[in-house]
């Protein structure tokens, strides 16, 4: 009691270690305050979110890099680890590009431009501290950012049914979600009497009562299950995706899902570890890996078969995101069952290069939807795609390209991300595992279909309308040219990148001293 | 009877399993809403009760910020169902049902 009253009186403050998130807390503020004056402009609020997400990856980088001892920073509410500085980087990418495909959307529609570049910058930092919250109090205040953010960006073309329902839909849903994660979160408290997720994972063990631990277990499962969009708990993406504006789809389908992963991964492979000797807290571990393994591979075959079926590129690509959502829980299951801490935090690594590989192909991809979505988004169908191969070669050439990303074809960042996030699974040879694993090799051969599918109506289709290619703003050129890059650059030098996400931000500490 | 933690668990237990069952029940999007908001008490009081049990604060903050977090998503969804009724004068959640497959 007494300790507990001392940290109350004499918290650990320590802005350093929290240092990007403040930033772009700052730069969503700013931006919000500027709206107030200058409600007409069109770029200002555009070019300080940018800087806001610039300066605050500087910062990450200076944080990674640097010899910082953060252990107690925040009486051990904020991480300073691997998973957490990967995956924000993986997120101040998604929202960076997210604001250059967005000028396309802005300038054909009457967007309250302000209103969206702060919600963006909130929801930011929500994801942030989804991966850098150490406690279950800061990852569910960091979720809850993240999606009140989300459901009014999904809903801000206000006078379109589509978007209306888009966000009514997702609102209800999520808030559903939040519940049970919630709940999960009091009885996982119950057990062990704390919220920290290290306290968790030492108390864990000798819990007082372990039949909350699983149902606890299970709560929290089911939550992070409907924010990541697994099945069972997908119903709402499609329709989510679908309505909601297209640059906020490409943010949802990459931003929000890796954060998260990133609370999932730590909250259930760092929280809920493997304790000799305690068998509920084993069966709690067994249970969860297998769920997830079941999930994974439901996932995968519901996402890749419902995408066939499809006739609008904007489900497709929601029923692509669930199908790769799935293959990322792969490499999640394997980090569960990793025997050393050094194969965990490798399995980690690699679900998160996994994510930035689908966050760059996912953007690239949405950047052509939306420009070719033109105004409300009626051009989505695959019919609208029809024969505009050699009429827009940059714009079918470049789509073909992440289609075969997502595919997973040698050289681009697709095959590498599978190929890491199936390794672990397979090293350790457990039958149900190696069966996910199967799996996930036959639903690739099945997406296929699906992505090639965009291709031939590009380019061997006959167009029986009239249609010109539209003019490529500058804006969305860089966006292309970034995930162009990015899509070989992470296909090819995979290594280079690996082995900065492997850097642990203690042990550079550890080499200085 | 003098109410232990057993009891506060299966009052909270039921309140929850009352606004989950309610969410799929209802129609009606406030109503919906209504159930939720079911549902985070039903978790406030499961928190209370174990930070009482355990002589701990950290509990009854985490019902702070719970609450507080309610307060905005009472405040956006609000806002979203206006938006919704405009357009379609109602909050019917059949009535949204443009995008299907």
């Amino acid at each position: 009691m007494n300790t507990i009253l001392l940290q109350v009186v004499n918290p650990n403050v320590n802005v350093t270690s929290i240092l990007p998130e403040v930033i772009v807390a700052v730069a969503g503020t700013l931006v919000m305050i500027y709206d107030c004056f200058a409600p007409k402009q069109k770029i200002v609020t555009g070019a300080i979110s940018l800087v806001g997400l610039i300066l605050a990856t500087i910062a990450l980088f200076a944080l990674w890099s640097g010899s910082y001892d953060f252990a107690n920073a925040w009486n051990g509410m904020v991480a300073f680890d691997n998973l957490r500085v990967s995956f924000t980087l993986v997120m101040l990418f998604v929202s960076a590009m997210t604001i250059l495909i967005s000028t396309v959307w802005t300038e054909r529609e009457d967007v309250p431009i302000g209103e969206y570049h702060s919600l963006l910058l909130f929801a930011t930092v929500g994801m942030m501290f989804m991966a850098s919250g150490n406690d279950m109090v800061i990852l569910f205040l960091g979720l809850e950012t993240l999606s009140l953010s989300t459901y009014v960006m999904a809903g801000l073309r206000k006078s379109d049914l589509k978007s209306n329902e888009s966000a009514l839909k997702y609102f209800i849903l999520g808030s559903f979600a939040s519940a049970f994660l919630l709940y999960g979160m009091a009885l996982i408290y119950g057990a062990t009497a704390s919220t920290n997720i290290t306290e968790i994972a030492a108390k864990i063990g000798t819990a007082n009562f372990p039949a909350l631990l699983l149902a606890g277990g299970a709560m929290l499962l089911i939550g992070f299950g409907f924010k990541i969009a697994t099945v069972p708990f997908h119903v709402w993406t499609p329709d989510v995706y679908e309505g909601a504006p297209t640059p906020v789809t490409a943010f949802m389908a990459a931003g929000p899902k890796a954060a998260g992963f990133a609370s999932f991964l730590r909250v259930f492979v760092l929280g809920f570890p493997v304790v000799a000797g305690a068998t509920a807290t084993n069966y709690l571990h067994g249970s969860w890996v297998s769920a997830l393994a079941l999930m994974a591979m439901l996932t995968m075959i519901v996402g890749n078969v419902a995408a066939i079926l499809q006739n609008n590129v904007k489900r497709m690509l929601a029923y692509s995101s669930i199908a790769h959502a799935g293959y990322a829980l792969v490499g999640f299951v394997g980090a569960g069952v990793a025997k050393t801490s050094e194969a965990r935090d490798g399995a980690i690594n690699a679900v998160a290069f996994y994510l930035l590989t689908y966050a760059v192909t996912n953007l690239g991809a949405f950047a052509v939807v939306t420009l070719l979505g033109e105004k409300n988004d009626r051009r989505t169908e695959f019919e609208d795609y029809n024969g505009i191969g050699f009429k827009a070669p940059v714009l079918s050439f470049t789509l073909s390209l992440f289609m075969l990303s997502f595919l997973g074809l040698p050289l681009t960042a697709g095959f590498i991300g599978k190929i890491l996030v199936f390794g672990p699974a397979i090293q350790s040879g457990e039958p149900l595992l190696t069966v996910m694993v199967v799996v996930a090799v036959i639903c690739t051969a099945i997406s296929a279909y699906y992505y090639l599918r965009l291709i031939v109506v590009m380019f061997f289709k006959e167009r029986l309308t009239e249609w010109t290619e539209p003019k490529i703003p500058i804006t969305l050129a860089t966006v292309l040219i970034i995930t162009v890059i990015g899509v070989f650059g992470l296909g090819l030098f995979s290594d280079r990148v690996l082995s900065i996400f492997k850097t642990s931000p203690t042990a550079t500490k550890a080499q200085l001293k | 009877m003098e109410p232990n933690l057993a009891t506060y668990l299966g009052l909270s237990g039921i309140l929850f399993t009352i606004g989950a069952v309610g969410v799929i029940y209802k129609r009606n999007a406030i109503g919906m809403f209504m159930c939720i908001e079911l549902m985070l008490n039903a978790v406030n009081l499961t928190f209370v009760a174990f930070a009482r049990y355990y002589g701990d604060v950290t509990g009854q903050l985490f019902v702070f910020m719970v609450m507080a977090v309610a307060a905005c998503e009472a405040a956006i969804g609000l806002g979203i169902f206006i938006s919704f009724f405009r357009n379609k004068i109602s909050v019917d959640v059949d009535d949204a049902s443009i995008l299907k497959n």
